[in-house]
């Protein structure tokens, strides 16, 4: 299926990501070509596909909070760090 | 530093850390010329991102304090090159990416942890692609790495930098990561034996993540012996990764001379039909490393294994999905440079699309595509299917044979910028690596012989869970027959 520079711009949205007009033809274009080469997978019979087992569950281990500060070293790694918490940007906003 | 020293980088893991012990010669001589051909080999290769100077000097008085103790340190003052997508106490840790520069990782990855713990100095980050994703290091957010054996080609990827330190001598292990073929891949373009394991039996508490289903940490070394001897120390559970295996790691240590005698190799069937073909000079090697496994005495037979013609496109539908959820943490709230914005989605947007490269952005966007409404049962939900189908198919092949054979790569390293241009080629350079990847299954990567312009050439073997032990002596059979381990590239280093 061809991707087009409308589809691009969405999934950018979906991704968080600003691409300039640029950058949308290229991503058209390429993308285009990955995804029907990548349709390959619709000669699998559908029968097979029935058939296939789920991936198995990854294990679980008990919920258990362990000990321990984060350390100075993760604050320094902080944009801003203030009063003993992460400093991050208004989250409500209007847009 | 003595001369000794020096000349122990170019020997055996084994043999350099038995004269640490016995403290025939100091760690921190070691360690000082490991560090001289670390800048010798820096602005060459562009293998490094960071070199941890006054760390690995005091760390390597720390070791040889503990070889005068007595301490039984089976890698003791090794030196070790650790790849930037795997996280080093108080060095920074970058995954190649502009997104994370002047992050400082607070604590040690498992993997370095453990050999560290083993007497592994570690003396360098390495350059890789941008969060692990490409084949060529050409993605790298700082600079492309150069293969020692032809500075006008690429080392492979996205663990090329680890590769190509190693090559040229700097350093004589070094780790990396495995996600669809990042650590067999450059071993195999640069020289090297370098192995993924079965899912789960290395930690990946520490490591950057990409594609969690898929990645896994791994080693590059000049010998097989090396390489396995990595993955003993570097294996078994760990409370803080709750993939890893519970159950016994498997010795890889003890039959890694054996004989192979009786052992059922599968040349698969599929490399011969692979989508572009095999390089000539790769097809040569794969006959002549089937005839050195018949003449050591193992049974050789084609198998197949149908879906493997499927795999990249599984491969790149699945661990893209994966990628566009676990690269949303790069935000700039939760982790990556922040940049501006007036709103916080235009932070997020500003920070993502100035932070990552083309690369990483094309992933995102196909995988973010893969899963959207609409598209998700026809693409990554197929994909998801035939990846279990791939499993099933590589079940029904260990059912008639121990071990299967195949290239690493379908061609020796080519020239920098070949592929740049048409991203879907550099996707089909990892045909064979991805397999074992979709299926959790461990693979080991050996040196089999030569191009006719003298590039090196790879194989792999693939086995079922847990066959490691199996794999390494396989290898190992191999590289005595291949007779290339003594062989070096050109360069100032070596």
């Amino acid at each position: 299926m061809k991707i087009d520079r409308d589809l691009v711009a969405k999934v950018a949205r979906l991704a968080a990501l600003e691409l300039s007009p640029g950058e949308e033809t290229e991503l058209s274009g390429q993308l285009t070509r990955i995804v029907e080469h990548f349709e390959a997978l619709r000669a699998v019979p559908e029968n097979l596909l029935a058939g296939a087992p789920d991936a198995p569950a990854a294990p679980l281990r008990a919920d258990a909070a362990e000990g321990g500060s984060p350390g100075r070293l993760v604050e320094s790694n902080a944009p801003e760090f203030a009063h003993g918490h992460f400093v991050v940007p208004r989250v409500v906003s209007r847009d | 530093m003595s001369r000794s020293a020096d000349a122990l980088l170019d020997g055996p893991v084994s043999d350099l850390a038995a004269a640490v012990r016995s403290r025939t010669v100091r760690a921190a001589d070691v360690v000082e010329a490991s560090l001289a051909r670390v800048h010798l080999a820096s602005d060459r290769l562009g293998a490094f991102l960071h070199v941890a100077g006054a760390e690995a000097r005091r760390a390597a008085e720390e070791v040889d304090r503990r070889a005068a103790a007595g301490d039984a340190l089976p890698l003791a003052g090794v030196p070790l090159a650790v790849k930037d997508n795997i996280n080093v106490a108080g060095l920074p840790s970058t995954a190649g990416s502009r997104l994370l520069e002047g992050f400082v990782a607070p604590d040690d990855a498992t993997c370095v942890a453990r050999l560290v713990r083993a007497g592994a100095v570690v003396v360098a980050k390495t350059n890789c692609d941008e969060f692990g994703m490409g084949s060529s290091n050409e993605n790298s957010g700082f600079r492309p790495v150069r293969n020692p054996w032809d500075l006008t080609r690429v080392p492979g990827g996205s663990s090329g930098g680890s590769a190509a330190a190693v090559a040229a001598g700097a350093v004589p292990l070094a780790l990396g990561t495995d996600t669809g073929g990042s650590v067999r891949q450059p071993a195999a373009l640069c020289g090297l034996a370098g192995w993924k394991p079965t899912y789960g039996r290395v930690s990946r508490y520490g490591l950057i993540a990409f594609a969690s289903s898929f990645d896994q940490a791994g080693a590059l070394a000049r010998t097989v012996a090396d390489a396995a001897l990595a993955f003993a120390l570097m294996s078994g559970v760990d409370a803080r990764d709750s993939t890893t295996l519970a159950t016994p790691v498997p010795d890889v240590l003890g039959g890694l001379g054996g004989t192979i005698a009786g052992t059922r190799i599968g040349l698969l069937a599929e490399a011969e039909t692979a989508e572009g073909g095999l390089h000539p000079d790769v097809a040569a090697s794969f006959e002549a490393t089937a005839a050195a496994l018949r003449s050591a005495g193992a049974t050789v037979r084609r198998v197949s294994v149908p879906r493997v013609s499927m795999a990249v496109p599984v491969y790149y539908l699945t661990a893209t999905a994966e990628a566009s959820s676990n690269l949303a943490r790069f935000d700039g709230v939760r982790y990556g440079a922040r940049k501006g914005g007036a709103t916080l989605s235009e932070l997020y947007r500003t920070t993502r699309s100035t932070g990552f490269g083309p690369e990483v952005k094309r992933r995102i966007l196909l995988g973010t595509f893969a899963l959207s409404s609409g598209y998700h049962d026809a693409y990554y939900g197929r994909a998801q299917k035939v990846r279990a189908l791939l499993a099933r198919d590589f079940a029904a092949a260990f059912g008639e044979v121990d071990a299967i054979l195949c290239p690493t790569s379908p061609e020796p390293a080519f020239r920098l910028g070949a592929k740049t241009g048409d991203p879907l080629s550099m996707y089909l350079a990892d045909v064979f690596t991805v397999p074992p990847s979709l299926a959790g299954l461990p693979a080991v990567s050996v040196p089999s012989g030569f191009s006719a312009d003298g590039l090196p050439i790879g194989m792999q073997f693939v086995g079922p869970a847990d066959s490691e032990p199996l794999l390494f002596r396989l290898a190992r059979a191999v590289e005595a027959a291949a007779g290339v381990t003594g062989r070096r590239p050109p360069g100032p280093v070596t």
